[in-house]
């Protein structure tokens, strides 16, 4: 019995090597995964910093961290009408080290001199790599941390998204008749409500946080159109001949839905896992850009505080405000689709170049 | 006769994962106009492999390393993909194997003809291509109804029929018939056998016939060759192969086939199987499993084709043998 | 088949009670309501908001509210906006609904068809180099997160380059003395596309029958130019000539959000039609197109794509499924009043009416896309043909 077993494993070590060959070979699945796992050093990066010490939590913590780059301004007053000769539009004045007038309003500086000032929003500098945000926090440690964040939601509701509709499709595909029809429809009810509306008003009667979000994203993708594909590809499974035989030396409908249906549906699972992983990423940004979500540091936060502060629009001048946490989702989330590409030429045979 | 077509010492190889794959090693036969010609050999032994590369149809990953294939006295191994395009169909047309995937499921049947034949005829009007396709159709016996049919409308024997038809749409000199009627039974075979007899007596086109089933090849063909491992063995007039095998496998072959008349006689079988192509072993690739070994035996020796007879060609190795 | 037909629709109806019920109760748990602000209002008595709860019914349990919005619901009666109040939920949605719907529609033809020509081109030519960097930058466009590429988007082509207008979608100051309500050059311009878009299709059904291809090219070309000549002739007669500058208006302040939105959409289409294409091309029925002489291109176009086709159409029907929800966030970005910021201001003001009427529209039409999309599959598969007639 336990050569048996040994067989299995050593023959399950063999395919796992040979699947890792395959994946291999897929272009877009290995930029993906260069990508996901530059991300993934990134989360791992920041505690690793904060425990050895390298980093002291006081300046650089991404929520309550604080900087203070002191530096002289020159103080100015913008006028009214551009072009001048010195500015050539409106966000040109004031430049990087003049300071508007109308922005003071507790100090007596007039136009001409220099005053000593905290420097909030500060560009990249050898202190903080990609600067500091309005509130003086390094932007740097606020992407590991929006890191982090994407990570666990993302894996957190794909895995629980998958895990409902993998159990839900293959029940339906197996018991058939009423219980199908029932869990359809359902599929069906949830398809119809519009996500984002949907989200509003979850948002509006519960505390959406981390793990929140992530339950709630997970049910909703679990319960909606991915129980009808996995249905249809169980039903392919339930038709090929070898369910019929294990029917048949006595198998008990659960085991052979363990044993034997679920195996099969589990690449086709796990690709939708990785598919999920995006989505939920890109939802996640796209609440957290509205305001709705009460999550300490995210990607998406990072933005919605640059575009409250009004600082979207001012072009490159605050580009490390806005571009490395746009950048992040954009290729965090594509990151995990090229890796899910990758793995759809492991698993379907007729995708492979050869 | 002339020769409509002429292979010599065609070589040709995939590249995979796991090595280059010699599927093609030095074969070297020719085809007279009208002539039927068999190829022989088992599952593996690179006979599909010679007739895609006849057609240039090989694999992506497949390519042709070395020699010459004539084809009315042009050698068509160099030519660039837009000239290959007007060979293909108009001069030699393939049967496939698996007749029934042939088609494109989405597209009528007499669709699917008419735009071969538009490729080749581009100037023929609708009608004229019509009454083309429904003389084809009278040839090998189906009827004119199937024009409007869709692939999964017809029944196996049907859409061989059709693909019989598909590839004489164009006129073709040669005409490669790839294990026809495998998926068929034994009934439909024998039709489809005397269709394409009567198609190449009436129409005097050439044919390449490759089968596993050596008692087909027997009953169409009038030269043969029998392949192993990528090479041919021996070669020559169909009936002076049946009569006179000289060559250890082809004998084997033979015997191994059962016969209706005479004594209930044990089959005997060969044993082992054929060597694997990767990175093929140099000398004689049927030496482990040849039942007539003898002392004189140099399983080193490359295999050469040395002709004994007319038109009889072996492979050096069992020439000097009885 | 016809019973199969009433069973869907008889669970269709309890699909679609279930989702009133649900979404009513879902607004209700939303904390407050429309007429809080009444209790702000110093100039008004607390017993104004006593008094406007009355009257609206918002102060009956939950249970007798939805029994009593279903029963409207089924005779037809809507109620009226909470916060736009006398306007009936039916009065904004066909005030919005044009608007999104030319948006929307433009952008999904454009980006399906430009998805799928360039997956197709893609799956073609697997395994070059162009072909990966390509694939990646598609993914990555379809990734990119929308808020702010669209803001980004507004500001090169809007702000720093000026090109395109910012927000809404026309200027004021044309429509000044305008005879025409904003609605009646929507409808008249969809009308116009609609009935570019049949006779277009019309022909191409008609030039079927030609036999030969370079033949049926020159005929569809001359055909499409023919149909652009009468467009100019359509604008410049009878009524259409006054319309003719506003529509263009429309049309101009429509240029940016679909561009935008198109970059982002394509790239879905794309990478299915890609897939699908890779599996397709791996089919028989491939080698035997190949070894009948055709050309590469129509074997990409005339064997391949087509089989490719059913995946993609069945999506492209679901994605029309998610126009409004998709607007949403497009619709507030570019300040184009449609139906998103019409159900995202409804729901964030609990404007219950509207927002129910709303998502009712949206349960209906995704239900009848879903019913399409069964159908359409049936129809460009001539295998489901056959066996669902049989």
């Amino acid at each position: 019995m336990d050569k048996q077993k040994d067989i299995a494993k050593s023959i399950r070590r063999a395919s796992i090597k040979k699947n890792w060959a395959m994946f291999k070979q897929s272009k877009l699945g290995m930029i993906g995964i260069y990508i996901v796992g530059f991300f993934l050093f990134l989360s791992l990066l920041q505690p690793f910093l904060f425990v050895t010490g390298i980093w002291n939590k006081g300046i650089y913590d991404p929520v309550v961290g604080y900087s203070e780059q002191f530096q002289d301004f020159l103080v100015v007053d913008c006028p009214k009408e551009y072009p001048t000769e010195k500015y050539k539009s409106r966000t040109d004045c004031p430049a990087r080290n003049e300071i508007n007038i109308r922005t003071l309003f507790y100090s007596d500086a007039q136009v001409g001199e220099t005053i000593y000032q905290n420097l909030q929003p500060a560009p990249p500098s050898k202190k903080h790599i990609l600067g500091t945000d309005p509130l003086g926090r390094d932007v740097f440690s606020q992407i590991m941390e929006g890191s982090q964040v994407a990570f666990i939601l993302g894996l957190l509701s794909a895995t629980l998204g998958v895990g409902i509709s993998t159990l839900l499709g293959t029940i339906a595909a197996f018991y058939g008749g009423r219980v199908d029809a029932y869990l359809m429809r359902q599929s069906d009810l949830i398809l119809m409500l519009p996500t984002l509306p949907l989200l509003f008003i979850i948002s509006a009667f519960s505390e959406l946080k981390v793990w929140h979000l992530a339950v709630v994203l997970g049910t909703i993708g679990g319960l909606g159109g991915s129980v009808i594909t996995i249905k249809s590809q169980a039903l392919q499974v339930k038709v090929k001949p070898f369910v019929d035989s294990a029917r048949i030396t006595g198998g008990s409908r659960m085991n052979i839905l363990f044993s034997h249906v679920l195996p099969n549906v589990a690449p086709l699972a796990l690709l939708f896992m990785v598919f999920s992983v995006t989505g939920a990423i890109a939802s996640e940004s796209v609440l957290s850009f509205l305001g709705l979500l009460n999550i300490d540091m995210s990607w998406g936060l990072m933005i919605y505080l640059a575009q409250v502060e009004g600082y979207i629009f001012s072009g490159m001048k605050f580009w490390w405000l806005i571009l490395p946490a746009g950048l992040s989702v954009t290729f965090l989330a594509g990151g995990f689709y090229l890796v899910g590409r990758g793995l759809d030429e492991v698993f379907n045979p007729r995708l492979r170049k050869r | 006769m002339k020769n409509i077509l002429e292979v010599k010492n065609l070589c040709m190889s995939y590249s995979t994962i796991e090595g280059e794959v010699e599927a093609v090693k030095d074969v070297s036969f020719s085809v007279k106009e009208g002539e039927s010609f068999g190829i022989v050999g088992e599952s593996g032994c690179g006979k599909t492999s010679v007739a895609m590369s006849l057609l240039q149809l090989q694999a992506d990953n497949g390519k042709i390393t070395n020699g010459q294939i004539l084809f009315d006295g042009k050698n068509i191994v160099q030519l660039n993909e837009s000239e290959l395009r007007s060979i293909r169909w108009s001069g030699i047309s393939m049967v496939f194997q698996g007749a029934m995937n042939s088609w494109n499921p989405v597209v009528k049947i007499g669709e699917q003809i008419r735009e071969a034949i538009r490729e080749h005829y581009p100037d023929k009007s609708k009608d004229e291509n019509t009454n083309k396709i429904l003389e084809l159709f009278n040839i090998v016996g189906l009827d004119s109804s199937v024009i409007d049919r869709y692939p999964h409308e017809l029944s196996g024997g049907m859409k061989q029929r059709a693909v019989i038809a598909l590839a004489l749409s164009c006129d073709p000199k040669l005409i490669i018939a790839d294990e026809p009627t495998t998926a068929l039974d034994v009934v439909i075979q024998d039709q489809i056998l005397n269709e394409i007899r009567k198609v190449q007596e009436v129409l005097g086109l050439s044919l390449i016939y490759i089968s596993h089933d050596i008692a087909v090849i027997a009953e169409m063909t009038d030269n043969m060759a029998v392949m192993y491992a990528g090479s041919i063995v021996e070669r020559g007039p169909t009936k002076e192969i049946f009569s006179n095998p000289r060559h250890s496998y082809t004998k084997s072959l033979l015997e191994s086939t059962p016969s209706i008349v005479g004594d209930k006689v044990k089959l005997k079988s060969l044993d082992g199987e054929p060597p694997s192509l990767i990175n093929k072993e140099p000398g004689c690739s049927f030496a482990p499993r040849c039942p007539y070994k003898e002392e004189s035996c140099n399983p080193l020796r490359e295999m050469e084709l040395i002709e004994i007879n007319n038109e009889h060609y072996v492979d050096a190795c069992n020439a000097g043998k009885l | 088949m016809t019973r199969y037909i009433i069973k869907r629709i008889y669970q269709l109806i309890i699909v679609f009670f279930l989702f009133l019920v649900t979404s009513y109760v879902l607004f209700d748990a939303i904390p407050g309501d429309a007429f809080q602000s009444l209790l702000l209002n110093p100039n008004l008595p607390p017993e104004a908001y006593t008094r406007v709860e009355e009257l609206f019914g918002l102060n009956q349990p939950l249970y007798k509210r939805v029994i009593l919005y279903i029963q409207n619901f089924f005779k037809g009666d809507f109620g009226y906006s909470y916060t736009r109040y006398p306007k009936t939920p039916i009065e904004l949605i066909a005030e919005r609904l044009p608007r999104t719907l030319m948006l929307f529609a433009m952008v999904n033809v454009v980006s399906f068809y430009t998805g799928f020509l360039i997956g197709k081109i893609l799956a073609w030519r697997r395994g070059s180099k162009s072909e990966t960097w390509i694939t990646v930058t598609s993914v990555f466009s379809y990734t990119v997160f929308y808020p702010w590429f669209a803001l980004m988007m507004l500001w090169i082509f809007g702000y720093k380059l000026d090109w395109l207008p910012i927000g809404k979608f026309l200027y004021p100051e044309t429509w000044y003395d305008s005879p025409y309500t904003s609605d009646e050059i929507f409808v008249s311009l969809i009308k116009y596309v609609a009935l570019f878009s049949s006779v277009q299709i019309l022909l191409f059904i008609f030039t079927r029958n030609i036999e030969s291809i370079s033949k049926r090219r020159n005929a569809r070309l001359a055909s499409f130019i023919t149909l652009i000549v009468l467009s100019f002739v359509y604008w410049n007669s009878g009524d259409f000539v006054n319309q003719k500058i506003y529509a263009f208006n429309i049309a101009y302040h429509m240029i940016l959000p679909v561009f935008t939105v198109t970059v982002v959409a394509f790239a879905g289409t794309a990478l299915l039609t890609r897939t699908t294409m890779m599996e397709v091309m791996k089919d028989d029925f491939m080698l035997t197109a190949r070894a009948k002489g055709i050309s590469q291109k129509r074997i990409r176009d005339r064997h391949a794509a087509r089989n490719a086709l059913l995946p993609v159409v069945t999506s492209f029907i679901f994605t029309i499924v998610t126009i409004i929800d998709g607007s949403v966030l497009t619709e507030t970005i570019f300040s184009w009043p449609g139906m998103g910021q019409l159900i995202l201001d409804s729901v964030l003001q609990e404007d219950i009416p509207v927002a129910m009427a709303s998502f009712s529209f949206i349960g209906i039409f995704a239900l009848i896309a879903h019913f399409l999309a069964d159908i359409s599959y049936a129809y460009l598969d001539p295998r489901i043909r056959i066996q669902s007639q049989g």
